[in-house]
């Protein structure tokens, strides 16, 4: 299929960009470039995690809910983008093992998913009037989020414990 | 017992035994050290931020403190609980290792700034609850806490690194 030689070639790409090279050969840039990696982990999810606390009332219930998430936004924000671009850089070191890394796959779907959510449905909750939201909606988009950004993390964690494609994911490969 | 015979004695403790010899459980126990980040680190980040008067600026000190402090205490707990599990599991190759001794020196380094912390400027925080320029002691006490915690993560991440492979 087009698509699949196009994010192959892809692949190759940075595998051979300058700074996919770059990385892989330099003995201390990959821990270093993770270590942001880490770092990003920790204030985004710490985020995300106060605002859904707060979604389901279990923290800063005495603020409106619109200014708790004004005011973790630029965090949000920025620590998303260190994530994505460290993340990058550390997938250019081996990406057309990638993939086909069956986790490195898991965890691109549901990263694409929680962003999704996180910018429609979990924004318009977070900055709406809570008084026009039902409680059960705000905890249905509490849990969604987490679980989302959980299949991320978890995808990660997962990536180098699988050395190679895992049999029950070669449907999605071939 | 001096340290090495202690670790050797842990080492051949039957949990011990069984966190090497399982599969799943060192990697679901480092699973659950590394995204308790997102409790631990992201939230003692935000409460620093709030410290250095950059974040959440319009929320009451007091208040950030108030509501943030029962989070990073479950999320501390976590990290130690899941921290001295995955240290019983190799203890003497842990050991070993320069940055493991290097993270918990950092760790008594945090734990001495936050007391430090509470026993000073923290406990006059009605003081300046809602002050836009925070005491300079806060911001100290802010500045220290984020570059432990940050060379702390670089260290863990480095024991991993200098751990023999399994």
């Amino acid at each position: 299929m087009w698509l699949r030689s196009l994010i192959l070639s892809f692949c190759h790409w940075c595998n051979n960009s300058f700074f996919g090279h770059g990385i892989r050969n330099s003995a201390w840039l990959f821990p270093f470039v993770e270590i942001f990696h880490l770092l990003a982990l920790g204030v985004l999810g710490g985020t995300i995690l106060l605002l859904n606390l707060r979604l389901v009332g279990l923290r800063f219930r005495d603020e409106p809910i619109s200014e708790l998430a004004q005011d973790v936004r630029p965090w949000m924000l920025g620590s998303l983008g260190v994530m994505l671009v460290s993340g990058f850089l550390l997938f250019s070191t081996e990406a057309v093992k990638m993939y086909g890394n069956w986790a490195f796959r898991w965890k691109m779907t549901f990263l694409l998913l929680a962003i999704l959510f996180t910018f429609t449905i979990h924004r318009k909750v977070t900055m709406s009037d809570e008084a026009r939201v039902a409680p059960l909606w705000r905890w249905v988009v509490a849990v969604v989020s987490v679980l989302l950004w959980t299949g991320v993390g978890l995808g990660g964690r997962a990536i180098g414990y699988v050395a190679s494609v895992a049999p029950s994911a070669m449907i999605w490969i071939k | 017992m001096s340290i090495a015979s202690f670790l050797q004695w842990l080492s051949n403790t039957q949990f011990s035994v069984m966190m090497r010899e399982s599969t799943w459980a060192e990697p679901i126990v480092e699973t659950i050290h590394v995204l308790t980040l997102t409790l631990f680190l992201g939230l003692a980040a935000l409460l620093d931020l709030r410290l250095l008067g950059v974040a959440m600026k319009r929320r009451r000190m007091s208040e950030v403190l108030g509501q943030l402090n029962p989070c990073l205490f479950v999320g501390f707990a976590v990290m130690v609980v899941s921290g001295v599990v995955l240290f019983s599991g190799d203890p003497v190759s842990f050991y070993s290792t320069t940055f493991f001794k290097v993270k918990m020196i950092m760790l008594v380094l945090a734990g001495l700034n936050v007391m430090i912390f509470n026993a000073t400027i923290g406990s006059k925080v009605a003081e300046w609850d809602l002050d836009l320029k925070t005491p300079r002691g806060a911001k100290a006490a802010a500045v220290v806490s984020l570059v432990l915690w940050v060379l702390i993560v670089a260290a863990g991440r480095g024991i991993a690194y200098a751990l023999p492979p399994p």
